[in-house]
């Protein structure tokens, strides 16, 4: 390589200058010694074959549907030169190989579930069960009911007054605005299984809104957007895609900005934007903080954009 | 031996007879309660070997200690080992002579001697005792301390002080001696990040995409940096890696009183059952806060209100280890256990990245305009997955945007609700008297992790006196972390306010966690008697000299140490010891090797390089060094050098200053001085008495991979060098090198 061959070329020089063994210095030598080198390296390196020693086979249930699922138990439960673990689909039975002196059963199991997969032994996290994908969420037949617990005030928390004022009519259009506040807030998050339930919440509230209460302005501006920010909507809530359901937060966000406009407001809204987003288009939303948090970017840029517009 | 049946021990016999004290209102009125303990050696087995560790009453951890508030404690320690120990009352306010420091408030408690504790309990609370002897606390002697509330007590809060409670002592085990991990971190060696897989070498950068990140990394001169530095093999709760309390049932609430008895490990703290609710902190009240996790910083207390949710299920309480290596569990009920996620790895090179830029050139740290305290803000917060997603986000052609202070707040950018300081608030007021005089006093917590060299204000224990307060003063202490690791600050018989915006509402302390560029402010009321401990409860910072005394003006005598001064010079030559390390290559062109005596300042250093031969020739400098400045790079020493070689393979007649070239017969005193330059490259500049000059670059260790490092030196006699080694274990290698003067070579590189 030219790395040895410049390598050589120098130690030659030097070699040619000093009066003395050039067989220290031929490229033989250097060649031998530093695959000596590499040889002694990996023979340290590499382990002997990977048999599981001092073995011990026995059987365990895992909860599982599909092939998918096999593999992930698999996958989990295995560990070079400690244990195997061969799942069988149809009965559900797992078998376990694994070095006695080393591990046991128990260990196996728990990181089976800590990847999903329920047993008699141990519970998967419920966030890492619900991140399985659709076909792999078996019944999770051990999974006791929450008890209703009566809730017991301490000293400390005080009794909010149970107000009993006559229910005032409210506004049809307020439950959509506060959707859509909802809905920004689990985009900031990047949360999308949020924004979807929110999305599928606000789309029946859209589809409720009786048009002949709307007042004058309102009524119009509705028979402007409705259909905009159903077909919005209804993507926010149909997709498992974050990117997409931001995508369509843009329309979204710009047909709420005009029902906003005509629409009377308790407390003032700002009217946010980010010029990043969309290729650096730009796009908008809406806030009832002045404070910025991205929904488009989350975290990831949480503070990028600023405020262009009060609405009171 | 006995170890192996503890846990039937603790299990079986002991907790269910502690639960049962904790959870009946008190049935002791006050009296003296006595407890006899007998510290002796014991072999414990946590992680496949047999390894010495130190119980008492047979038991890892200590037994656990109870009392009532208004009871006089009489401990009487038996101390069967055969060196000194002690017993430090974690967080007690007690007489100065009974705190447990060796050589500040009582002599070390010799071997086979008996003595006797004796104080009256004036607090409550979730507290916990520790060895204060060397590091024996790494090895066993942790225990939990709990005071009950009094009957009547104006306090007690229905609810809150009527559940079962369950007091647990976190801690970490590793195989290695505690002695041999203190030197091998004062030898910054790197073992510990081989086995936690944290080397973040330039593959690894590469691998990840962050080559220039590595790149930036090392030009400011730093290591790769962890949020801990030890691997151990396990973590533990009450002892145990993985437990059961199967007596809870559906519907139960539990009170866990947690004590981070751990050395040197912060915990991440969450249930698989829901959320936790903190109710004191450190042995004090605090309104009740609802969290989703908190993190416990070494030698803090917290306690927490959980539930059971669901029957015939166990719920799983997870401590992890701030760097995520490793975890405990204690599963609460019976039937399947119920897991909870474990905290994912974190993310190194988004840490390097930060790091970057927040370290200045000159070793400060930048904030940036960033206002930080009270752990508000986390700047690690960029490596937790949980919180900042999985891996390097694609930048889609955008500009870096200046980060403010939210992208590092955990509870703005996540659902995950963390604690920090800034949500405790004290039940009562807690305001020192108002017409005291305050003393201020500033703190700047300085910290040199290429030299493990831990201090306040640059300067260690042993370079300080005691600082003087008076009696009847409010102590206002101002600190600043201007290091890159937090610290644990723990202070002595006192509990101090901690000043968090919850006006008279602070609440009361006695460790503050302050993480790198916070600033926190603590103050507390001078009442007391003696000399008080103020330090970093990180063991290895402790012992590396990161502490102070306040000592109040015209004390009483302490009968226990007739002779302070001397006493104090104990104390202060304990952390500053001299750490030894060597090295040798036995290699086929000779024996290439160094050997080194250092301490917090100074450096006492051979090199040599001894062919088999005359013509090979040997070779050996000797340097005597001390360090300048806060972060060390600056080195001027006194050295000497000498060499003799026979017709070797690279003479030269002359070196770069054409003076006559002496590398290969010398015998010569020095002057000089080194130098860290960026990329770690160390500069030397050596002057000999005959007035030969010579100039040296030299870097080790350079992190190629994971087990790989290469090295090169180069210099005006005109010789150079070049290496790679490979890691094998801690303390063997192979390494093929080339010498200019010694030719190629190829060996067994052993290092201690």
């Amino acid at each position: 390589m030219v790395i040895q061959k410049g390598f050589y070329k120098k130690m030659l020089s030097i070699a040619t200058k000093s009066n003395n063994n050039l067989k220290f210095l031929k490229m033989k030598q250097i060649k031998n010694t530093l695959l000596l080198f590499m040889a002694l390296v990996s023979i340290t390196i590499s382990s002997c074959a990977a048999q599981i020693k001092n073995a011990k086979t026995e059987t365990v249930k895992i909860y599982g549907n599909c092939g998918m699922c096999e593999t992930t138990i698999e996958n989990s439960g295995n560990l070079k030169k400690v244990a195997e673990v061969d799942w069988n689909k149809d009965s559900k039975m797992a078998t376990l190989t694994y070095d006695t002196t080393k591990t046991n059963q128990t260990a196996i199991v728990k990181r089976i579930a800590l990847a999903g997969y329920d047993s008699d032994q141990f519970l998967a996290p419920d966030d890492v069960y619900a991140r399985l994908p659709e076909c792999c969420r078996y019944d999770r037949v051990n999974k006791s009911a929450m008890v209703q617990n009566e809730i017991v005030e301490t000293h400390a928390t005080q009794n909010s007054p149970t107000t009993s004022e006559k229910k005032q009519e409210v506004n049809q259009l307020k439950a959509i605005f506060d959707n859509y506040f909802s809905l920004k807030d689990a985009l900031v998050k990047s949360n999308q299984k949020l924004a979807t339930s929110i999305a599928k919440d606000l789309l029946s509230n859209i589809n409720e809104v009786k048009m002949e209460k709307l007042s004058a302005d309102e009524h119009t501006v509705w028979m402007k957007v409705m259909s905009g920010l159903k077909s919005s909507t209804n993507l926010i809530s149909t997709s498992k895609n974050l990117e997409k359901q931001r995508n369509a937060f843009m329309d979204l966000s710009a047909n709420i900005y005009d029902l906003m406009k005509v629409s009377k407001q308790d407390s003032p809204i700002y009217y946010q934007h980010c010029p990043m987003y969309n290729d650096g288009k730009g796009a908008n939303w809406l806030s009832k903080e002045n404070a910025i948090k991205n929904p488009y970017y989350g975290s990831q840029m949480l503070t990028c954009g600023k405020t262009v517009e009060t609405i009171k | 031996m006995i170890l192996m049946d503890k846990n039937k021990m603790i299990y079986n016999r002991l907790l269910p007879i502690a639960l049962l004290l904790l959870a009946s209102s008190s049935l002791f009125a006050q009296k003296v309660v006595r407890y006899d303990l007998y510290v002796k050696d014991t072999i414990v087995n946590f992680s496949g070997k047999d390894k010495r560790a130190i119980a008492v009453n047979g038991q890892i951890p200590m037994p656990t200690l109870v009392f009532t508030e208004g009871d006089t404690a009489e401990i009487h320690v038996h101390n069967q080992l055969k060196e000194t120990t002690s017993l430090h009352w974690h967080g007690l306010q007690l007489p100065n002579k009974e705190d447990g420091v060796p050589f500040l408030t009582q002599m070390p408690i010799n071997s086979n001697e008996t003595y006797v504790y004796r104080f009256p309990i004036i607090q409550n609370g979730t507290h916990w005792y520790h060895s204060h002897s060397g590091l024996q606390e790494q090895i066993g002697m942790y225990g939990n301390f709990v005071i009950l509330k009094i009957n009547g007590d104006p306090t007690f809060r229905k609810g809150i002080d009527d559940l079962p409670s369950v007091p647990i002592v976190l801690s970490e085990w590793t195989d290695l001696k505690p002695e041999n991990v203190h030197r091998m971190l004062h030898n910054a060696s790197d073992w510990f990040a081989i086995k936690k897989g944290t080397t973040q070498s330039y593959a690894e950068a590469i691998k990840a995409g962050h080559f220039k990140t590595k790149l930036k990394n090392e030009w400011k001169r730093m290591l790769a940096m962890d949020v801990s530095d030890i691997y151990y093999e396990k973590v533990l709760i009450n002892g145990q890696n993985e437990s059961q309390l199967s007596q809870f049932k559906a519907g139960d609430k539990v009170r866990l009183r947690i004590s981070n008895g751990g050395a040197s490990t912060y915990f991440w703290l969450t249930y698989a059952g829901g959320k936790l609710t903190v109710i004191a902190s450190d042995g004090n009240d605090v309104e009740p806060v609802e969290v989703d996790r908190l993190i416990i910083g070494v030698s803090e207390t917290y306690d927490v209100i959980v539930t059971i949710p669901a029957e015939n299920t166990a719920y799983e309480f997870l401590a992890t280890s701030e760097d995520r290596i490793k975890s405990t569990s204690l599963y609460l009920g019976s039937g399947v256990k119920q897991l909870t996620s474990p905290l994912p790895k974190l993310k190194y090179f988004e840490g390097m990245k930060m790091m970057n830029g927040m370290m200045k050139m000159n070793g400060n740290l930048d904030d940036m305009g960033m206002n930080m305290s009270l752990q508000k803000m986390d700047m690690n917060v960029v490596m937790y997955p949980e919180i900042t997603g999985e891996g390097k986000k694609k930048k889609n052609g955008m500009i870096q945007m200046k980060m403010t202070e939210d992208d590092y707040k955990s509870n703005k950018l996540s659902d995950i609700v963390t604690l920090n300081y800034a949500m405790l608030k004290a039940l009562n007021p807690t305001t020192l008297p108002e017409d005291a005089p305050v003393k201020e006093l500033r703190f700047e917590l300085t910290g040199n992790m290429n030299r493990y060299v831990w201090s306040l204000d640059n300067k260690v224990l042993s370079e300080t006196d005691k600082i003087l307060i008076k009696k009847g003063e409010n102590v206002r202490i101002v600190l600043y972390n201007n290091s890159m690791m937090r610290h644990p600050m723990h202070l002595h018989g006192h509990d101090f306010r901690v000043l968090n915006g919850q006006g008279e509402y602070a609440p009361l302390k006695n460790v503050l966690d302050i993480m790198p560029m916070e600033t926190d402010t603590i103050e507390f009321a001078a009442n007391m008697d003696g000399d008080w401990f103020f330090h970093c409860h990180i063991l290895y910072h402790m012992m590396a000299g990161m502490n102070r005394v306040f000592s109040y003006e015209n004390s009483q005598p302490n009968p226990q140490l007739a002779n302070k001064e001397w006493a104090y010079n104990k104390l202060q030559t304990e952390s500053n010891q001299f750490h030894f390390m060597a090295e040798n290559d036995f290699a086929s062109n000779g024996n290439d090797g160094l050997a080194m005596l250092q301490n917090t300042r100074w450096s006492i250093g051979t090199e040599w390089r001894l062919g088999y031969s005359n013509m090979m020739g040997y070779e050996t400098e000797t340097h005597i060094g001390r360090y300048i400045g806060k972060m060390q790079w600056f080195m001027p020493f006194v050295g000497f050098d000498w060499r003799y070689r026979k017709f070797g393979i690279d003479e030269q007649e002359t070196n770069l200053f054409s003076q006559t070239n002496s590398k290969d017969n010398r015998n010569l005193v020095s002057v000089g001085f080194n130098f860290t330059l960026p990329m770690l490259i160390v500069f030397q500049t050596e002057v000999f008495h005959n007035g030969d000059v010579r100039l040296q670059l030299m870097r080790e260790d350079i992190p190629i991979s994971k087990r790989v490092r290469a090295g090169f030196m180069l210099n005006t006699d005109k010789e150079f060098m070049v290496d790679l080694r490979y890691i094998v274990n801690k303390n063997i290698g192979i390494r093929t090198h080339y010498d200019s003067d010694m030719g190629f070579g190829l060996g067994l590189s052993l290092n201690y």
